[in-house]
């Protein structure tokens, strides 16, 4: 999950640390980076973002040490890695692609083993790994670890250069725009799926994308680079949506900050407004009877689990005509689960009929409901601790 | 019909011309594999060596086959090294030009995230690159068989074993009835030596190649 308070989710250990990076190019004038320095700190994403050719993939790619720094120096978990084995390095790193790029000769679950066996574990432990990732990135292995790459979806294959990439529970992680060759309904899913398994495995992850809504949904902290690998800016999400360092940043982001800072909360962090509700068996005068007491101009039903059945009004409950409640009414929609970000739950209650979106947990039951003022207030809250940040960022330094 | 009883007649011959043939031409082949694949291995991924190498086997095979058995008359003598020798020159470049094609044609994303989880270069051509260039590598060694199998009939001029000394009995012999039955057999023979390792090709390129690329 991406949380707004990263000092929750991360430790403060330094984890990479890059000093004075740069990286030239044989034949080329500029530097590709350029005396790059900074910071990813334990357990947390840092995404590296900016327009394409502002060197975010080259700087990713030195810390493993696919491309050689021409000068600086990168330390790994208090390790100068400049100058050891790339190869042991890179076992320690994983390390995900665009393209995905499995082994299209091998078998899914022998994809997943190449680290561990590289690193020498006995077969036994292997083949537990490997089912421990399948089942992690919601494959069974049953039915997943003999199959060939070619026999996978693209969101599949996406999702086993994923487990592959935790093959020897390496402590930092290397993303290379992940999910950019992938549908946007599939995507979407990914990122939340990826997010889960963040929150359960705590990897140090450098992630890139151009994209700013993905680093913005992906990033505990976003660095927003110009030409040259220079940080444009370095900081939290939202900091960077409401408080953009300069000109760059603020085009970068572009217009709609404030409703991509919606992209920021779910709706697990705010509290949901109750709404009438009636048993599904309720008769016809305990419907009309609980409408009476609210000032809204329908009730929801709910089945014998808490699960929404019906949106049910007084017309509906006058026209039932002895039919019981839950073939009267419309269906209950928009529901949503308290993952979706409130960007998310915001777009489904503009289209609602009651302009309400209906919360239920991963069972089905009913939780409560978010409306458009819960949604304005979240804004307004996420202004005000953002201002009251960057005061204090002043009084600090001043 | 005269031709079938002339068969029935040598079939002990034809059988040990036929092992005699198949012995040298895949012999020849299995060198030229060896050879063809190191070379392709030490050349692919630069270009000055790549078109290099491909230059000078591709040259060998303008020589015209009649001409190199002779030359090598002199320091190898007579017999089946000459032929082995010339038909190993003769083999290269079609194993060459499919292994360098085929290591060429492996997606770069797959090399580079096998090089990204600490393959090392060594793991990397071994594990990965020659596994998945296998299919197009063997369709160059069975390219290579057919070739060898029809000039090893010329190296009967020195003492080769193989199908060509009825070829060049039969040529000693124009004007004959049993020339032409001659040439015919020989030719016949050669025929099908090329259907049988044909057939072997086909089932050592499905036992050797993963179910994941077929």
């Amino acid at each position: 999950m991406t949380s707004p308070s990263v000092d929750s989710t991360s430790s403060d250990r330094v984890m990479i640390h890059l000093d004075q990076l740069s990286k030239r190019f044989p034949g080329q004038h500029d530097n590709a980076v350029d005396e790059l320095t900074m910071d990813v700190r334990e357990g947390e994403i840092v995404v590296l973002v900016g327009p394409s050719g502002c060197g975010k993939t080259t700087t990713m790619k030195m810390i493993n040490r696919i491309i050689e720094p021409t000068s600086g120096r990168i330390v790994l978990d208090g390790e100068d890695v400049t100058r050891t084995d790339p190869d042991q390095l890179r076992r320690r790193i994983g390390y995900v692609i665009q393209q995905v790029g499995l082994f299209p000769h091998l078998t899914v679950g022998d994809n997943i083993a190449t680290v561990p066996t590289l690193l020498g574990w006995s077969r036994d432990r292997t083949r537990e790994r490997v089912d421990e990732l399948l089942s992690m990135v919601n494959m069974p292995p049953e039915s997943f670890r003999d199959r060939y790459p070619k026999q996978l979806s693209g969101g599949q294959q996406q999702r086993i250069g994923v487990a592959r990439a935790l093959g020897g529970d390496p402590a930092v992680m290397l993303m290379d725009e992940p999910f950019g060759a992938i549908d946007p309904i599939t995507r979407d899913r990914l990122q939340n799926e990826f997010l889960r398994l963040q929150s359960e495995v705590r990897k140090t992850i450098v992630f890139v994308t151009h994209d700013i809504d993905e680093a913005i949904k992906m990033g505990d902290r976003i660095a927003i680079l110009q030409e040259g690998s220079r940080i444009a800016q370095y900081d939290t999400p939202e900091q960077i949506l409401t408080h953009p360092a300069n000109e760059f940043v603020a085009s970068f982001i572009g217009r709609g900050a404030s409703l991509k800072r919606l992209n920021l909360s779910r709706v697990a962090d705010i509290e949901l407004s109750p709404w009438p509700t009636v048993g599904v068996d309720a008769s016809p005068e305990e419907a009309l009877q609980a409408l009476r007491a609210t000032h809204h101009s329908a009730v929801l039903v709910l089945d014998e689990s808490g699960r929404p059945r019906r949106w049910v009004g007084a017309e509906d409950v006058r026209h039932a005509g002895g039919r019981p409640l839950d073939q009267v009414g419309l269906p209950p929609e928009p529901v949503v689960e308290p993952e979706v970000t409130l960007s998310d739950a915001l777009n489904e209650l503009l289209t609602a009929r009651y302009s309400v979106t209906i919360v239920v947990n991963r069972q089905g039951a009913f939780q409560g409901v978010v409306d458009i003022d819960q949604i304005t207030d979240a804004v307004r809250t996420m202004r005000r601790t953002a201002v009251s940040r960057a005061r204090a960022g002043l009084d600090e330094n001043p | 019909m005269d031709f079938v009883d002339f068969l029935v007649r040598r079939s002990d011959d034809m059988l040990e011309l036929g092992l005699g043939h198949a012995g040298v031409v895949g012999l020849s082949v299995l060198l030229a594999t060896v050879l063809g694949v190191s070379l392709g291995v030490a050349s692919y991924q630069r270009e000055r060596a790549r078109e290099a190498v491909l230059a000078v086997t591709g040259a060998f095979l303008t020589i015209p086959s009649f001409a190199l058995f002779i030359l090598l008359l002199g320091p190898l003598g007579l017999g089946t090294a000459p032929v082995v020798v010339a038909l190993t020159m003769y083999g290269l470049m079609p194993v060459v030009r499919n292994t360098i094609t085929g290591l060429r044609e492996v997606d770069p994303a797959v090399v580079e995230s096998a090089q990204g989880m600490g393959l090392s270069r060594r793991q990397r051509l071994l594990r990965i690159e020659l596994p998945l260039a296998w299919p197009v590598i063997i369709t160059g060694v069975r390219v290579s068989t057919l070739v060898l199998l029809g000039i090893a009939a010329i190296g009967a001029i020195v003492n080769g074993p193989g199908y060509g000394e009825l070829i060049f009995t039969g040529l000693a012999r124009v004007g004959t009835p049993v020339a032409v039955d001659l040439v015919l057999a020989g030719t016949l023979g050669v025929i099908v030596l090329a259907v049988l390792f044909d057939l072997l090709f086909y089932a050592v390129r499905r036992l050797t190649t993963s179910e994941g690329i077929r």
